[in-house]
């Protein structure tokens, strides 16, 4: 719950479900031909790698506090 | 536009997120100034984005993309001169005044340096102004939402003042600002891929330079003359009127953004807020403004990309960002950028409660109602008054939806109040004999110069209510040549009736004007935590993009 209170716990979690979401639907969903659908993986990705990077920064000025 | 299952999934994480913020931070509320003023407790980053995030609302995102349209680069002036300079110059002079004598609202400070009428009639004309701009941001998202989405209007409203209502009144300012922040990195984040794709589509940049036509590709060009430039704006008005009167206005005196760098945990982090956030803020074009400028390109190479016209027949200029949205989002990042527009509604929202609840609370109720009540009781009185503000703009937002004309009427009115302001402030703040008497009639006068400007001039078909003296070449050169009008106006006033009226005492004075404040000694050591050495760094920036983009 004292994580929940670092916002850059929670900014990272929500970028990191949101990227998953994103890969996982160019995986699985439908492949539209009219736009360009790849932007969702590349999208999916830039949000995995900001939001994990959040999440590692929190723990990591926690270590640094400590 | 039709959103599927993924989109609707990824606006559903973001309100349990929000939610989630609100009910987390609700533990750490004991008292009055946990809700209202965050115990001055906040990081400087989160403050510095809170800072850019609280004016990061709807008329930004959409504003500025459909003045892309309209304008073209020239509308960079409402960054790199409308706003770098003014949030400069509240880190480095303003904010020892408003966080060195402990006010917790820009009220407050002009009580402790004027006297209690210019506190109440900064007080109620920025109480009612905040809730009306928030019932105004409700009404336009639920608009958007109707014609974009199909979404019913009255489940877009309840839906997203409920969720706004959650967040603030469980966690008071510190969930809005955490809020804000999450809401930053979501529209930079979530348009940032609509630039880039838009951008690509066109052909980049030498395409954009091919296709949109060159009066609208600088950004100082033609301003020798309102006849000019697609503002319609010559250079004075525009250096004068929106540089100084108005950014300065905004910036340095409104409490709904000021109050960002007041909850920081000391006062060089109070000072370095504004001028932090100004760093991403010069560079916030790149998001808010190129997609109009895109979508003018694309314009010019496909079919589709035609603005839709509005009830009176006119151009849709707001609908620029949705029209990108839709033609070049697929489903799944579209659910990220629809997000995006939510956010930075319910960003203007919160921003505008949680200002509300803080001036009403200190300086209406604690001020002219109940004095010497425990923490407490404020605490009360703080979520009372978030919960009021909150049905008070659902119902602006339907008196806005069947009376658009009063909307608009309040709006002018408020910026009336709002173009001498800074007048008021930097007199009382760099001329120690301005008197009480002095700052209220000139803050009087000086909107009524306004409103007689406005009643005298038209443009665009709008003012001349008086007679007509003088047509402008646009509504924002009008905007701009009230604005300088009303200050000069206040200033004059200010000035002369302080002459003739007797200041306040050099010792009740110390710490909120600039000669009677002693001078940090600290400011030197490091220049990364030295507010003049960061502020003259974005100074120079700035310029520099002034004379690239020339």
């Amino acid at each position: 719950m004292k994580k929940l209170l670092d916002l850059r716990f929670v900014i990272g979690g929500f970028f990191t479900l949101v990227g998953i979401f994103l890969s996982v639907y160019y995986i699985l969903g439908p492949k539209d031909t009219t736009v360009n659908t790849q932007v969702n993986i590349w999208c999916g990705l830039l949000f995995l790698l900001f939001g994990i990077g959040m999440v590692i920064l929190s723990y990591v000025s926690k270590i640094n506090e400590e | 536009m039709k959103l599927e299952l993924i989109d609707y999934l990824v606006i559903a994480v973001y309100f349990l997120f929000v939610v989630t913020i609100g009910y987390v931070l609700k533990k750490k509320i004991k008292t009055g100034n946990d809700f209202l003023m965050s115990n001055r407790s906040i990081p400087l980053w989160i403050t510095s984005l809170a800072f850019i995030s609280a004016n990061l609302g709807a008329q930004e995102v959409l504003g500025m993309a459909a003045n892309g349209v309209k304008y073209g680069l020239y509308t960079v002036h409402f960054y790199w001169l409308g706003a770098a300079l003014a949030m400069i110059f509240l880190g480095v002079f303003m904010m020892p005044f408003y966080y060195g004598s402990k006010a917790r609202s820009v009220p407050e400070y002009l009580a402790l340096r004027y006297d209690e009428k210019t506190r109440g009639f900064n007080a109620v004309t920025f109480a009612v102004m905040t809730v009306f701009s928030s019932g105004i941001s409700l009404y336009a998202l639920a608009m958007l939402l109707n014609i974009i989405l199909g979404w019913d209007f009255n489940v877009s409203v309840f839906l997203a003042a409920g969720i706004v209502l959650i967040y603030t009144f469980l966690g008071g300012l510190t969930s809005a600002v955490y809020n804000e922040v999450l809401q930053f990195f979501l529209i930079v984040l979530g348009i940032a891929p609509l630039v880039i794709i838009g951008m690509d589509k066109a052909g980049g940049w030498q395409g954009i330079l091919q296709h949109v036509e060159d009066a609208k590709m600088h950004i100082w060009k033609g301003m020798g003359s309102a006849s000019t430039n697609p503002m319609g704006v010559d250079a004075f008005s525009l250096v004068f009127g929106l540089g100084f009167v108005l950014a300065f206005g905004y910036w340095c005196t409104d409490f709904l953004v000021v109050q960002r760098a007041m909850i920081s945990r000391n006062l060089n982090e109070a000072q370095r807020t504004p001028i932090i956030a100004s760093m991403p803020k010069i560079l916030m074009p790149a998001v808010v403004i190129m997609p109009g400028i895109i979508l003018l390109a694309l314009q010019g190479q496909f079919s589709g990309f035609d603005l839709p016209v509005n009830a009176n027949g006119d151009t849709d200029y707001n609908m620029a960002l949705p029209t990108l949205l839709a033609k070049l989002y697929p489903n799944g990042i579209l659910g990220v950028g629809i997000t995006a527009l939510i956010a930075s509604f319910m960003s203007g929202m919160a921003g505008n409660v949680t200002a509300f609840n803080t001036v009403f609370t200190f300086d209406i109720y604690q001020s002219y109602i109940k004095k010497n009540a425990s923490e407490k009781h404020y605490l009360y009185v703080g979520k009372a008054s978030t919960i009021a503000g909150i049905l008070i703009s659902i119902a602006t937002a339907y008196i806005a939806r069947s009376f658009n004309s009063i909307m608009d009427l309040l709006q002018l009115v408020f910026s009336f109040v709002n173009a001498p302001l800074f007048a008021t402030f930097f007199l009382g703040m760099f001329w120690k004999k301005t008197t009480a008497n002095g700052a209220f009639y000139g803050l009087l006068s000086g909107t009524a110069a306004a409103a007689l400007t406005h009643g005298l001039t038209t443009a665009e078909g709008k003012g001349g209510w008086i007679t007509n003296l003088h047509t402008f070449y646009s509504g924002t050169s009008q905007a701009f040549n009230i604005a300088w009008i009303a200050f000069v106006v206040c200033f004059i006033v200010t000035f002369l009736i302080s002459l003739v009226t007797r200041p306040k005492a050099e010792k009740d004075l110390v710490g909120l004007v600039y000669s009677l404040t002693p001078k940090q000694k600290d400011m030197a050591k490091v220049w990364y935590k030295n507010p003049l050495v960061l502020g003259l760094i974005i100074l120079g920036v700035t310029l520099a993009l002034n004379i690239f983009f020339y």
